[in-house]
């Protein structure tokens, strides 16, 4: 294949911007504790595979739909951000987590926004860096320690992170009250490069809600945010994830969450995608023993020129597990999503019980979607389906509204907020809940 | 072993190989050897430059790699590109004088040509690795104003209809092996169907692959003209060798307004052993236009055969209110490997698709179903409605599906199903209660999984298909 002349300078630029973004972080880790030392030595590994990579393009079976060049037109810097009001915070507020809540801002730990009290005992909630020796050598074992760490996105996270929401939830205790990591992008006049990192333990038979949102801040110029989530779900544990990307239309953002379920364990996950110009996610779980369940409820809601990509990969090990997944997405204008789901199930794996669907729903004439649901499966004692689904909004259905009196406005908005509310329904925080129906009304019903 | 999997294993009976003197080019590929292909054809200049211009490009190609399917790297200079029965250097005019063995292979296979045994209602052209040995049925065809003969004859006979349609569907440059057939097809069949004709009988072409190291590169060309219907299927066996030998075809069709092409498949080259050694790769290109308004494409296909299979029968639907069908069935046992599927472009307002694919993987092999559905964004209202069922043999076969479905159109349905399982316990319990023996209750279970492919073949393949399945999963409950 003959490389054109303009396409090798594509790839020259490209490059380029890889060894600017790791230059953005070398050296972040400089104490001299055993901890430090540790994780030093993970950081430049991690640097080092950066190194060895190339950006991805569309030939990349996993970016076929996805360019990236709108990323790469940008040269981003790594900026502290002085404090700010939390009268901002206002609109980024759940009722159910005001005990319990984490802010990050560009990545740093704010001490003042952030508000955790009267925690069961044994939890801990707060970030990396004010951790006490002995609980960050037991965070050794976790942090950096899931699957894919090499992938590109997740390594040049590895080494550039400069702090971590954890929370850790013991074994036998229940936290009723929701842990809310709030991750705030603060724009500057120049492109900024965001590399926050979460790592969430629940240990044997524990069971947790958190509420993962990413919000941006104002942004003359774009930001990148780069996140990556660690999350080990152990023996008989349960958790709940809500995950809400409400980045500012202008930027970027490219995700990892990557989750290992140990035997018995339940995670449950709900991961809504609003905000972004470009947003990728890639969804990893990860299966260690039998009898696991696993559920992936996403919903994507796209306007304008919005991007918004999610991959997912459920690895069965075990037998006797269950997976559900429905992505749900609603496009107008010219919005497009990607959704890849891959779900394996090997030989190990018997008695799987696995069913994906993802459905679509195209608002206007340049909306554009592209699904790939994956079935890799070599056990044969299995049930597996997957479905996939594109339409308009049906013409019977607005026929059926408007034969009881609907005007056909009314009739189209009670189908795409019943479109969502399957999603949204499912949200086990209620006011949560309540602000995505808000933001849906806002962004689709006329 | 189960008795299931214990069902599964039955020898290829067209395994034999035909003695007959061959003419060989020599082996390997370069210019020359592409001229001698098209001076031995005595091929009118514009084929010699389509051939050259497709070898240019072949050679600026990388073979794919995105398939699931792994193989031993192809030597494409170690390949004998051409190859026929010495006796049959000009095709013969009747068939006394046709070389007896070559009738008595295709006899052997199930498809006598004589006169007095040729199936009754159906024109066969068999094709014995690179030359077409005989034509059935030519002048009760000819008084419809069908024509229906090799394409080297087509060349000779009919040059400007080939110029006008060869290439116009699958593009010289289009994949590697389309390239690589381009380059140096050696035979395969041509049909034409003129305006406002339904072809009076079914059309059906033979391949059988004879020498080894020899690679089969068929071509197949079917128009149908305004209005015009026709219903073609193709067979294929080839011996039991050791090595691996290449086949990569290439058929277009072209439907134009109300045309009809139904075009069925069973496909059944020998597989490779029991430890996977031998077996053809079976690379293939094959894709329908719907040219004209309400034209209509179907395949069908029943993949049995073959080490590794790669292909991708699709619809191109230009033309408004066309449909295109697709109904698959692959089954692959011990090491085959299939990565198989279908693509529908929806271009044209109001088209149609449908994909019914069922694949059934025993022993180690791999089977994946790779589609894709697309809607174009002058496609309003096209409708695709897509549902792909894996049934697993044993808990070494791998199953997979990987689907592309992109909509740039939001007047349009799209609806895609797939779901895996395996013959349960329970099934067998239930047959087996009722005095049904194992065997006739997998062979059952399999047969209802396959029936919605099954009722979209000819009359007189259904049964054979259904009979060629029953082979692969008879006898020896253990």
């Amino acid at each position: 294949m003959s490389i054109s002349v303009s396409s090798q300078d594509q790839i020259a630029n490209q490059d380029q911007f890889l060894s600017q973004l790791i230059d953005q972080c070398q050296g972040k880790a400089k104490g001299d504790s055993t901890f430090d030392a540790w994780l030093q030595k993970r950081q430049q590994e991690a640097a080092g595979w950066v190194l060895e990579s190339r950006m991805p393009h569309h030939k990349d079976e996993e970016w076929r739909f996805t360019d990236l060049s709108p990323l790469v037109e940008h040269h981003y810097q790594k900026r502290q951000v002085s404090e700010i009001s939390s009268d901002s915070l206002q609109s980024f507020h759940f009722g159910e987590a005001e005990s319990a809540k984490l802010v990050f801002v560009n990545g740093h730990y704010s001490p003042s926004l952030s508000n955790v009290k009267d925690l069961p005992a044994g939890v801990t909630i707060g970030n990396l860096a004010n951790l006490d020796a002995q609980q960050q050598s037991k965070v050794t074992d976790y942090l950096t320690q899931q699957e894919g760490g090499e992938e590109l996105f997740t390594a040049l996270n590895t080494a550039g992170f400069d702090d971590t929401a954890v929370v850790w939830i013991p074994s036998n205790t229940e936290v009723e009250t929701p842990i809310h990591l709030l991750f705030l992008s603060v724009g500057d006049d120049t492109p900024t490069l965001i590399q926050p990192r979460a790592l969430v333990i629940a240990q044997t038979s524990s069971k947790v809600t958190i509420i993962e949102q990413y919000a941006g801040l104002s942004a003359a110029t774009p930001y990148f945010n780069n996140p990556v989530t660690e999350m080990w779900v152990a023996a008989n544990a349960e958790v709940n994830h809500i995950r809400l990307q409400q980045e500012e239309l202008n930027s970027f953002q490219i995700a990892k969450t990557a989750v290992t379920q140990a035997q018995d364990s339940r995670y449950y996950s709900y991961p809504i995608s609003l905000g972004a110009r470009l947003s990728r996610h890639d969804f990893d779980v990860f299966q260690t023993g039998t009898q696991t369940a696993t559920r992936l409820y996403g919903l994507t809601l796209g306007n304008g020129e919005q991007l918004s990509d999610t991959h997912s990969a459920i690895a069965f090990r075990h037998p006797h597990s269950k997976a559900d997944q429905l992505q749900k997405n609603i496009l107008t204008d010219r919005a497009r999503a990607v959704f890849n789901g891959k779900i394996f199930v090997p030989q190990a794996a018997q008695l799987t019980d696995a069913a994906q669907l993802n459905r679509n729903l195209l608002l206007s004439e340049k909306a554009h979607v592209d699904t790939k649901p994956e079935l890799n499966i070599t056990a044969d004692n299995v049930q597996c389906s997957h479905g996939a689904t594109v339409s308009q909004l049906e013409a019977e259905e607005l026929f059926y509204l408007q034969s009881r009196g609907l005007n056909r406005q009314s009739a189209a908005n009670l189908l795409i907020d019943g479109f969502a509310a399957e999603i949204i329904k499912e949200v086990p925080v209620v006011s949560v809940q309540k602000q995505l129906f808000r933001r849906l009304a806002n962004r689709f019903i006329s | 072993m189960t008795a299931t999997e214990a069902l599964i294993n039955q020898p290829y009976k067209y395994g034999f190989v035909t003695d007959i003197e061959a003419e060989t080019l020599p082996r390997g590929l370069n210019e020359d050897i592409i001229r001698m292909i098209s001076a031995k054809k005595n091929e009118p200049d514009f084929m010699l430059d389509f051939r050259l211009k497709a070898y240019h490009q072949w050679l600026k190609m990388k073979e794919p790699n995105w398939a699931h399917v792994g193989y031993r790297p192809i030597d494409f200079n170690n390949i004998i590109y051409y190859s026929e029965p010495k006796q049959q250097q000009e095709k013969k005019e009747s068939l006394d004088e046709v070389d007896p063995a070559l009738l008595e292979t295709f006899e052997k296979l199930g498809i006598p040509l004589s006169e007095q045994k040729r199936l009754g209602n159906v024109a066969v052209d068999a094709i014995f690795d690179s030359v077409s040995v005989a034509t059935t049925f030519k002048e009760k065809l000819a008084e419809h104003g069908v024509i229906f003969c090799s394409i080297s004859e087509a060349l000779q006979e009919y040059p400007e209809l080939v110029k006008k349609y060869m290439g116009s569907v699958v593009p010289t440059g289009d994949n590697f092996f389309a390239a690589l057939n381009s380059a140096v097809f050696s035979d395969g069949s041509f049909v034409y169907v003129p305006k406002g004709v339904e072809c009076p009988m079914e059309l059906s072409t033979y391949f059988r692959m004879n020498t080894d190291e020899a690679g089969q590169f068929e071509r197949t060309l079917i128009v149908a003209e305004e209005g015009a219907s026709v219903s073609y299927l193709e067979g294929c066996t080839a011996p039991m060798y050791d090595s691996n030998q290449l086949h990569a075809a290439v058929v277009e069709l072209v439907a134009l307004d109300d045309a009809n092409i139904k075009y069925s498949t069973v496909q059944n080259w020998f597989a490779g052993d029991k430890e996977g050694k031998g077996g053809i790769y079976n690379f293939v290109t094959k894709r329908g236009l719907c040219k004209g308004n309400n034209s209509k494409i179907s395949w069908t296909q029943v993949e049995t055969g073959s080490a590794v299979t790669w292909k991708y029968p699709s619809c191109v639907l230009a033309g408004d209110n066309s449909v295109g069908e697709f109904y698959s069935i692959a089954l692959t046992n011990n090491y085959q490997q299939a990565d198989t599927g279908t693509k529908m472009i929806h271009i044209g307002k109001n088209t149609k698709s449908t994909i019914i694919s069922k694949g059934i993987s025993a022993g180690e092999s791999k089977n994946s179903y790779r589609g894709l559905v697309k809607m174009g964004p002058k496609a309003d209202g096209a409708r695709n409605y897509s549902q792909c069922d894996s049934m697993l043999i044993g808990d070494r076969a791998e199953g997979n599906t990987f689907p592309y479905i992109q909509v740039d159109n939001n007047e349009t349905k799209v609806e895609h199903e797939a779901s895996t399982a395996k013959i349960g316990e329970e099934q067998l319990f239930y047959f087996l209660q009722r005095g049904i023996s194992e065997e006739d209750a997998v062979s059952m279970i399999v047969s209802g999984f396959c029936k919605e492919v099954f009722n979209q073949l000819p009359m007189e393949f259904a049964s054979e298909a259904d009979k060629l399945l029953g082979l692969k999963l008879e006898n020896s409950v253990g």
